[in-house]
């Protein structure tokens, strides 16, 4: 997947994009508008990260730039403000997702991720590793082709998990992503622990391999070297 | 008291004193008058008998319509020529007796005459029935002008008192005061102008950088936050990892009141206005349900009784927002096995939890920062927002503490109605 990341701050746009490059994404960088719709007409990418305030204009007159230009890619917009109005605007202009600032990498990229599947022209909506497989449309998890019976959250949590693989997540990362930007969500890193904990034991019924670590004092990592020959 | 009433207690109090002084130094001057006239004549009556007497003409008895007493006195002439005598009668009267002294001729004369005046009580006693009317005229004429005055007078001054009660910061309105002629109200609202303006002014550069500062760190938390990511997931030590996490701990509570932050300031610059009526019930239970596996997992009990047809007019965003943090800490700040009470109808909401005893009083906890548990987990915004939130739409919010039940309660204040009156009013 080819990636055009619209960020101004470079050292914001070069954390993306280290994240990103590791995910085997194709990045490229551009720090305002000018440079932006100069690679635009340029290249085809599969998906623009588009910053907001950028210092030679707004974000959003990208979004009719694209428009007017009949430019493919799926559009996720960042932005510091998180008003109501930028977000509606936003999808209003087609952009597909939004993102608020300070955002969690493997949220960026579970957002990415979640928009392309939409947009696949193969309609691709199932994720899977080795024996677990995940429905996004149905929310059904299966190991080994046999049912498992999860809740919403643990399978928003295993998606997060499969979407962000060897990926350090910590717990303030899940929490925002099950629970959402809501001011008064630090103490769900309690919670986050319980999901975790209650979709490795439903996995490990299930017959189904344990790929999740605990990454002692910060998080967990979905692991997928874990159960490898000669590891 | 009221200036008015002062002015007429100042004004009243200065005619008592002045009055009886009046009163008195007229009375005291006519009678003067009139007895110093009487005493002249009198005296040249007395020098037109000596006359007469010089030149050997044996006076009348009566001379000039007046009584005349002449004798002759042996020794000196006394000092003063004339000698002046009071007499007042029971009648009314006063006689007043001129005697004068003469020498013709070698013998020592007397002449005595006497005529009757006013007495001075007469004309005191004709005096007072004016001076009362004329003193309740005055009382009468200061009470009714002094009120008429001062409505005239203050009104500019009433006005401005008016305009600076209904005067709000924060809905950044210019004060327009009405013109006044009056020297002191101009300069008073010339002064209140100049304070108000400021203040707006003032309030405004606050509020944008307060609100700019917040956008500002945004990115910088960003990047701080990316950065970490990226370190922790490099290959560390564990005691990196300890300093990482703590490190993201404090970088998650920093954005978060950030975030908080912002939304207190956006709520505080009206930007979300309700349009519509929204499904009050709705709201509750999709939260509800977002929270679900929270309630579960800390086995708490929850009983709920909803009314299904209540609709509101609130920002929809509002709402969640309301719920989610009401519901937040009533799970949070709950006790294991605790129990959740939701009662909700057109008139109020009420959420009731189990939970320790708060140890500051309960309304504080509504300002930005105060926390039950200082050193908590919980930033202290959660409830500040629940205010603002119900300030803006014009909710009462009430918070209690009693037998080890947390109660909050929100009243709508009649800005709820019934799902079906509100169809019947879009209709």
């Amino acid at each position: 997947m080819k990636i055009l990341i619209v960020e101004d701050n470079r050292a914001l746009a070069s954390s993306v994009h280290e994240y990103l490059s590791r995910e085997n994404y194709v990045c490229e960088q551009a720090f305002n508008l000018h440079e932006a719709k100069e690679k635009l007409l340029f290249f085809a990418y599969d998906c623009i990260i588009l910053d907001i305030m950028l210092p030679d204009g707004s974000g959003l007159d990208l979004l009719n730039f694209i428009k007017e230009k009949h430019i493919s890619g799926s559009i996720l917009i960042v932005s510091a403000k998180g008003a109501m109005d930028d977000k509606i605007r936003g999808l209003e202009e087609g952009a597909d997702d939004y993102i608020t600032k300070p955002f969690h990498l493997p949220e960026l990229n579970a957002r990415l991720r979640a928009i392309h599947r939409r947009k696949d022209l193969d309609g691709s909506y199932m994720v899977a590793f080795n024996e677990i497989s995940l429905n996004t449309n149905t929310f059904e998890v299966t190991i080994n082709n046999k049912h498992l019976d999860v809740t919403r959250k643990e399978v928003e949590l295993l998606l997060y998990f499969l979407v962000n693989r060897n990926r350090l997540l910590s717990r303030q990362a899940i929490a925002t992503h099950l629970w959402g930007d809501y001011t008064d969500n630090l103490s769900n890193v309690d919670f986050v622990y319980q999901h975790v904990k209650n979709i490795r034991k439903k996995i490990n019924q299930a017959k189904g391999n344990d790929y999740i670590d605990t990454v002692y004092g910060l998080g967990y990592k979905f692991n997928t070297h874990k159960y490898e020959t000669g590891r | 008291m009221k200036l008015v009433d002062k002015f007429t207690l100042c004004f009243l109090l200065i005619f008592f004193i002045v009055t009886p002084i009046s009163i008195y130094s007229t009375h005291y001057s006519i009678k003067q008058r009139i007895d110093n006239v009487e005493i002249e004549r009198l005296s040249a009556v007395n020098n037109e008998v000596a006359l007469q007497l010089k030149s050997g003409i044996s006076p009348d008895k009566y001379s000039q319509g007046r009584p005349i007493s002449i004798s002759t006195f042996a020794g000196n002439l006394p000092n003063e020529k004339t000698l002046t005598e009071k007499q007042n009668y029971d009648q009314g009267d006063c006689r007043i007796t001129v005697s004068s002294f003469y020498n013709i001729k070698g013998l020592n004369y007397k002449v005595s005459s006497y005529n009757y005046v006013t007495q001075s009580g007469q004309i005191l006693r004709g005096m007072l029935p004016v001076a009362l009317i004329k003193s309740l005229l005055m009382i009468v004429a200061v009470l009714i002008a002094a009120r008429m005055l001062s409505r005239n007078i203050l009104s500019p001054f009433n006005q401005s008192l008016a305009q600076m009660q209904k005067f709000n910061l924060r809905k950044k309105k210019p004060l327009v005061l009405a013109e006044s002629n009056t020297k002191e109200f101009k300069e008073l609202n010339l002064l209140l102008k100049k304070m108000t303006d400021m203040a707006i002014t003032e309030y405004g550069l606050v509020k944008e950088f307060s609100e700019n500062a917040s956008h500002e760190l945004q990115t910088p938390l960003s990047v701080l936050r990316s950065k970490l990511e990226l370190l922790a997931d490099t290959d560390i030590q564990g005691d990196q990892a300890i300093l990482i996490g703590e490190m993201q701990h404090a970088i998650e509570k920093m954005a978060r009141i950030n975030h908080s932050l912002l939304l207190l300031t956006k709520l505080e610059n009206q930007e979300y206005e309700a349009t519509e009526h929204i499904s009050f019930a709705g709201h509750i239970k999709s939260i509800l349900g977002f929270y679900e596996d929270r309630i579960q997992m800390k086995a708490l009990t929850l009983t709920t009784h909803i009314g299904d047809d209540i609709s509101l007019k609130i920002h929809p965003a509002l709402a969640d927002l309301l719920f989610d943090n009401l519901l937040g800490n009533a799970i949070r700040h709950n006790v294991k096995n605790g129990i959740i009470n939701i009662k909700a109808n057109h008139e109020a909401f009420v959420i009731e939890n189990t939970g320790a005893a708060p140890v500051i009083p309960t309304e504080e906890l509504f300002e930005r920062f105060k926390k039950s548990d200082q050193c908590g987990e919980s930033i202290g915004l959660g409830l500040a927002i629940v205010k603002q939130i119900c300030e803006l739409n014009k909710f009462n919010v009430r918070y209690t503490y009693r037998d080890g039940m947390h109660s909050l309660r929100i009243d709508f204040n009649g800005m709820a109605v019934a799902n079906s009156a509100a169809l019947i009013a879009q209709v």
